[in-house]
């Protein structure tokens, strides 16, 4: 994975398991950090001596600009845990409980009133930015403006339910979200208010574009500009080019382990521009202590008999799938779709991705272990709730009933590696399915709004899909709501054009529903992608898992389920 | 002095029109709009509007290469699009050392080649080494440096990295304030490189050689009962130089400016190969545009210094 | 390049070639080069190793069909093949340490099926090899024709009739060259491959092979255009031109009769070179993988496939490679031998 592309959610969806911690609630995982005790930032008596030191970390290429509140990518997000800072905030710990929303810059999570329109914050007084001045309301406020101002990803679909945030989409110069976002200086009480309730909106308050900035922070992209942080490290340089580097924020005291737990390492690296192959060389050499990119094929066979020490496996709550456009043929033809399904062999693309240990075939649009899943498998040889085999006989009937067969199908992937070889092996099937079938692979950089505008005429497409926050709505309602599709558009993420009023409107149920009921909700999400899978929009392939690969001296490796490896955690010493 | 005049015009004329085509070339490729990625996946219509705007991506296609020209040449900051904020003349002249570290070594290496292969292949002209330099010099032409690259890498990085060559660093460059670690980052480029190169250089030099020592002047030196040695390389070495050097004066301009792109990327050198590369690859036209202008022009500068060059030394060239 | 570096400022193309030969009664310039070919070993041998490696490209279908029965354009992501005696699957999970990873079966050195192994598609890479010969031989003939054919026009066209003409083309000659090769031929790539090419009522589709026979064929015309034209203008003013045109021969005539046969072998030279030359910039463009599309296969192509294998199958890149270096120096090799017998001034600068 050279960019683990996350992508928004649409605007309104169930909280459903938002679990919601009360502040300095819960237990620390066994191996929370000793080290970073309060009053000293560079803790560097602790018990377990294994405080300080350079994290070297490599990755193929920079991840674009680091602003906070611009950058969508795995790859800073996963930085930004140990720097920038939300009023609340997914656990920053490793395991299960990575997935509790826990009051971060907030004092506690927030009291919600006004049938859910009302979110009531109190900021913790003493903390500091990087830069020496104090965290306030005004920075707060200002923070939430800023998210208009440099024209945010998800200005438009996660923040646009804030009282203020029309007119701020209209002219972001001039926003105030007067209204929207009322802080008191005093009591240092911060108060929200939504145009309609939104269960999601806890979740998205805990994104990184929801980062608390100084107010003083520029009003458009910082780019390649670090802006001061809130966490035990800042950014002291970056250039995309040659290196990203982090060191500790001299004014941070650990004001709560869960949210935001001092680091180990004194200095934070991260290179750029060493191909996948010299990455493993360099972090088997112990030159580099972790990889971003995920290790080639050819060296995980390496990296799992002589260093399985130091690889770590981790299953992740994504799908990697195809888009049937159901727009133009031949995939207009439901048969046609539904022969896609039946035919595609799970257990090929799994093996092409790099075998049964790394991912698992998927019959579902919401993966397992994520909220509203069910097993179940609409398209397998021989029946059940789990993918066995395909059914080509079956295929090649539908198809030919579909009146299809002998259309041109183009298959547009990434151009990397692994999802070219998934590709060719997709043109193989449509041939042998009695398409005329050709392979167009494009950059990685373009490919995502390449499928998605309609004026390029994509068929079938490979893509992924990771959850920004998990909630079913995440998948199924961004995936596949009318709302999601915009014809001519680089940014229409229903890329298969799939727009099923009666299913949009159970979606919206389930929606309502999570308010009050969370398990109630889950259980139609469902029964939701049951439906969908059984129109064949989408063709979910596999379930991956990430590999980390480490040196051999790092130590107390965790794993968040929200932003995986946290990487300020790890010893190097 | 009128020739120069109309050579740099001529440069600059050609200049114009290659970032013109550049230009063109990546705004009419569907998918490029560059708006959709800035604003980050799945952005919202008001946003993609407001970036639109904020880039200058909603102005007619002549403004917007006005525009690009007047942040890239006058105010020298234009920018990414990819990696926002990062401009794009820094990151060339932080990845023009590594080129030129790359070009000066393999030229040093390749010229010894080149000219040693050469000059042997004449000398011993009718025995066994002519046929057998012309061979490796071919071979060398006739393998793909990519190629080349790989194998090298595979058996220095890997197969016998253990053993033989366990001594070799990863791949990637170091700066040169560390010189021992510099060279030897960046032996195995240097001789892929030169090989190819050298190969070049040394049947051509072959060729000058063979038709300088039928010249007249060489008969008569002969004639004065000079030695063969003395005569190949105080007379026929030479007169068959001036167009290695006029070769190699265009070959270098060519790779400084980029050309030794597949090396790089085999390698892993961040030079401007792998810069030119990578912002293909991403699409990032800005960048784009100053590796191509870039490269571009050292390979006008190199003609037309060469042209100049030769104008001065042979005044017949001005009325061609 | 400046016109310091072309063949033909002499303007001693064919004539050289024959006076040299100084016999009594000339036996025609083709006849003469013919013969020296054939008693040139080196000739011989380059065409009768050419001959072999298009021999076997040529029986790529027989070999994949016949002797190794299988398909080397379809994926076998899950099958299994017999080697000796037993039944393997083609592509192995790992089951070492983690049982990370999968690798394609390797080479079995019998011919009777994965000869060479498998590639990451579970397909025959010594069917793919033959079958990737045949693609990387007529993008690399093909491309050179038509580089020559356009080359040799403008060049005669932009040397005859000067002007106006020869300006513009000079600077549309001199912009390409401008264009670092590699830039222009991945510029040109990446959009195409993209959008595909219309020209007019003429679609060319992305995946199509004419796209990289034209991108290479265009990349390299004023290598062949540029000298052609020095030597065009030399001719012109030489006396036998001048003798033609000053008895009143038509422009065509002249044109035909005093020009052409003059450039001609100049062309035929370069040809081979030419061959050598695109061969290597396909390989080097789908090494890039935006050359050949997939499923087809070329030697670039393949290499590329490979270089994801390199450290568990090395030779998946490694036997293309080798095809490509004995094939480009065959070419090379005979392309020297065709100048030595037609027209010892002429260069081509190759530079991969």
């Amino acid at each position: 994975m050279w960019v683990t592309p996350r992508y928004p959610a649409a605007a309104a969806a169930a909280a459903a398991i938002l679990l919601t911690v009360t502040a300095c609630g819960g237990s620390s995982p066994s191996t929370s950090p000793t080290g970073g005790p309060a009053g000293s930032s560079s803790a560097t008596g602790d018990a377990a001596g294994h405080t300080g030191g350079t994290l070297h970390l490599v990755a193929q290429s920079a991840g674009g600009t680091l602003d906070p509140q611009v950058n969508y990518t795995l790859q800073y997000w996963q930085l930004y845990q140990a720097t920038y800072d939300q009023l609340i905030t997914y656990a920053r710990v490793g395991g299960s409980q990575s997935v509790d929303l826990v009051p971060d810059l907030a004092t506690a999570m927030p009291k919600v009133s006004d049938g859910g329109k009302t979110y009531a914050f109190t900021l913790r007084q003493g903390i500091r930015f990087s830069n020496g001045k104090p965290v306030t309301t005004a920075d707060v406020v200002a923070s939430f403006r800023r998210i208009f101002k440099v024209a945010s990803p998800n200005a438009g679909s996660w923040y646009n339910v804030l009282v203020g945030a029309d007119a701020c989409l209209k002219t972001p110069a001039t926003c105030t979200l007067d209204g929207g976002v009322v802080a008191d200086a005093k009591t240092g009480r911060i108060t929200f208010h939504l145009t309609q309730a939104d269960p999601q909106f806890e979740a998205q308050l805990a994104m990184p574009f929801a980062s608390i900035l100084p107010a003083s922070a520029p009003s458009k992209d910082a780019g390649t500009t670090p802006i001061p942080t809130t966490g035990p490290y800042y950014f002291s340089s970056y250039s995309p080019n040659s290196a990203l580097t982090m060191k500790r924020n001299p004014y941070f005291k650990q004001w709560s382990a869960q949210a935001e737990p001092a680091g180990y390492p004194d200095e934070i690296e991260e290179t750029f521009g060493l191909t996948a192959e010299s990455e493993v060389t360099a972090v088997e050499n112990n030159q580099a202590d972790w990889m971003y990119d995920a290790p080639p094929s050819d060296r995980l066979v390496e990296i799992s008999s002589k260093y399985s020490d130091r690889a770590h496996v981790n299953p992740l709550t994504a799908m990697w799938y195809l888009t049937l456009n159901s727009n133009i043929p031949p995939f207009n033809n439901v048969k046609a779709r539904q022969a896609i399904n039946w035919a595609v062999d799970r257990a090929a693309v799994v093996r092409l991705y790099g075998g049964t240990s790394l991912a698992q075939p998927a019959c579902t649009i919401l993966p397992p272990g994520f909220p509203g899943h069910r097993d179940f498998c609409n398209y397998t040889a021989g029946g059940g709730t789990t993918w066995t085999a395909p059914d080509l006989d079956k295929a090649k009937a539908l198809v030919q009933a579909s009146g299809t067969a002998g259309q041109q199908v183009g298959v547009v992937v990434q151009n990397d590696s692994v999802n070219k070889s998934i590709g060719s092996y997709l043109t193989s099937l449509l041939n042998q399915l009695g398409y005329k079938a050709t392979l167009k692979p494009l950059s990685n950089n373009i490919q995502f709004t390449y499928i998605q505008n309609t004026d390029n005429h994509v068929q079938l497409a490979l893509t992924q899909w990771y959850q920004d926050y998990p909630a079913a709505a995440d998948f199924l309602q961004v995936l596949l709501s009318c709302a999601s599709f915009h014809p001519h558009s680089d940014s229409s993420i229903n890329i298969a054009g799939y727009c099923n009023h009666s299913l949009d409107a159970k979606m919206d149920a389930a929606n309502t529903l999570g308010v009050t009921s969370p398990s109630a909700a889950n259980t139609q999400w469902g029964t939701i992608d049951e439906d969908y899978m059984k129109e064949s929009p989408l063709v979910p392939l596999i379930t991956p898992k990430l590999v980390d690969f480490t040196s051999s001296r790092v130590g107390h490796y965790q794993f968040s389920l929200q932003y995986y490896m946290l990487v300020d955690q790890l010893w190097v010493q | 002095m009128g020739f120069a005049l109309k050579r740099l015009a001529s440069a600059v004329l050609v200049m114009f029109a290659i970032s013109v085509m550049v230009f063109l070339i990546f705004f009419a490729t569907p998918g490029v709009d560059p708006a959709a990625r800035i604003a980050g996946r799945g952005a919202s219509p008001e946003v993609l509007a407001q970036v639109r705007q904020t880039f200058g991506l909603d102005r007619p296609l002549p403004a917007r290469y006005a525009l690009m020209m007047d942040h890239l040449f006058i105010k020298r900051d234009l920018t990414s699009y990819v990696n926002i904020g990062d401009r794009v003349v820094p990151q060339l002249s932080h990845a023009a050392p590594v080129t030129l570290s790359l070009v000066l070594g393999a030229a040093v290496i390749w010229l010894v080649i080149g000219v040693g292969g050469g000059v042997l292949a004449a000398m011993y002209r009718g025995t066994l080494v002519d046929p057998l330099m012309t061979l490796a010099g071919i071979a060398a032409v006739s393998v793909p440096a990519y190629w080349l690259g790989a194998m090298v890498n595979l058996l220095t990085q890997d197969k016998l990295h253990t053993g033989l060559f366990s001594w070799v660093p990863p791949l990637g460059y170091v700066s040169i304030t560390h010189p021992g670690s510099w060279a030897l980052h960046l032996l195995f480029p240097w001789l892929t490189l030169a090989l190819l190169y050298g190969g070049i250089y040394a049947r051509v030099l072959r060729a000058e050689l063979i038709s300088a020592l039928s010249e007249d002047y060489v008969r008569t030196c002969r004639a004065k009962g000079l030695s063969e040695r003395r005569i190949l390389w105080r007379h026929a070495l030479r007169c068959s130089l001036s167009s290695v050097v006029s070769l190699f004066g265009l070959d270098f301009g060519s790779l400084v400016g980029g050309a030794a792109l597949l090396t790089e990327v085999v390698f892993g050198l961040p030079g401007i190969g792998k810069l030119t590369w990578d912002s293909l690859q991403n699409l990032d036209l800005p960048v784009i545009m100053g590796c191509v202008l870039y490269a571009a022009f050292f390979v006008v500068a190199a003609n037309a210094v060469v042209d100049v060059l030769y104008s001065i030394l042979d005044p017949r060239v001005r009325h061609a | 390049m400046s016109d310091l570096h072309t063949p033909f400022e002499s303007g001693q193309g064919l004539v050289g070639a024959t006076t040299q030969d100084g016999a009594e009664r000339s036996p025609g310039p083709w006849r003469v080069a013919l013969s020296q070919l054939l008693h040139n070993p080196v000739a011989i041998a380059s065409t009768v190793m050419l001959v072999v490696v298009v021999g076997a490209c040529l029986c790529a279908p027989l070999y994949a069909h016949h002797i190794a029965h299988t398909d080397p354009f379809s994926s076998n992501v899950t099958g299994t093949t017999v080697v000796n005696g037993k039944r393997a699957a083609i592509l192995q999970q790992s089951t070492q340490g983690l049982g990370l990873g999968v690798v394609p079966i390797g080479p079995t050195w019998h011919l009777s099926g994965f000869f060479l192994g498998a590639d990451g598609q579970g397909r025959d890479v010594m069917s793919r090899l033959l079958y990737g010969g045949r693609t990387t031989l007529l993008i690399g003939t093909a491309s050179a024709v038509i580089c020559c054919v356009l080359g040799a026009l403008v060049g005669i066209v932009a040397g005859y009739l000067g002007g106006a003409t020869d300006w513009i083309l000079s600077r549309v000659l001199d912009v390409i060259w401008a264009f670092p090769v590699y830039l222009l031929a991945i510029c040109l790539s990446v959009v195409l491959l993209t959008s595909g090419l219309d020209l007019g009522p003429l679609h060319v589709s992305a995946g199509s092979l004419m796209l990289p026979i034209v991108i290479i064929a265009l990349i390299y015309v004023p290598y062949v255009a540029r000298p052609l034209r020095g030597h065009v203008l030399s001719l012109k003013e030489s006396e036998f031109v001048k003798a033609s045109v000053g008895l009143g021969a038509s422009e065509l005539r002249v044109l035909r009769r005093e020009l052409l046969p003059n450039v001609l072998p100049s062309v035929i030279v370069f040809l081979p070179l030419m061959i050598a030359l695109n061969m290597l910039t396909e390989s080097a463009l789908s090494f890039l993988s935006i050359g050949v599309q997939a499923p087809q296969a070329s030697w670039g192509t393949i290499i590329n496939d490979g270089l994801d294998l390199l450290y568990t199958r090395p030779w998946v890149a490694t036997a293309p490679g080798i095809m490509l270096v004995i094939t480009a120096v065959a070419f090379n090799l005979l392309g020297d031998a065709v100048r030595d017998a037609l027209d010892p001034k002429a260069k081509l600068r190759g530079s991969i």
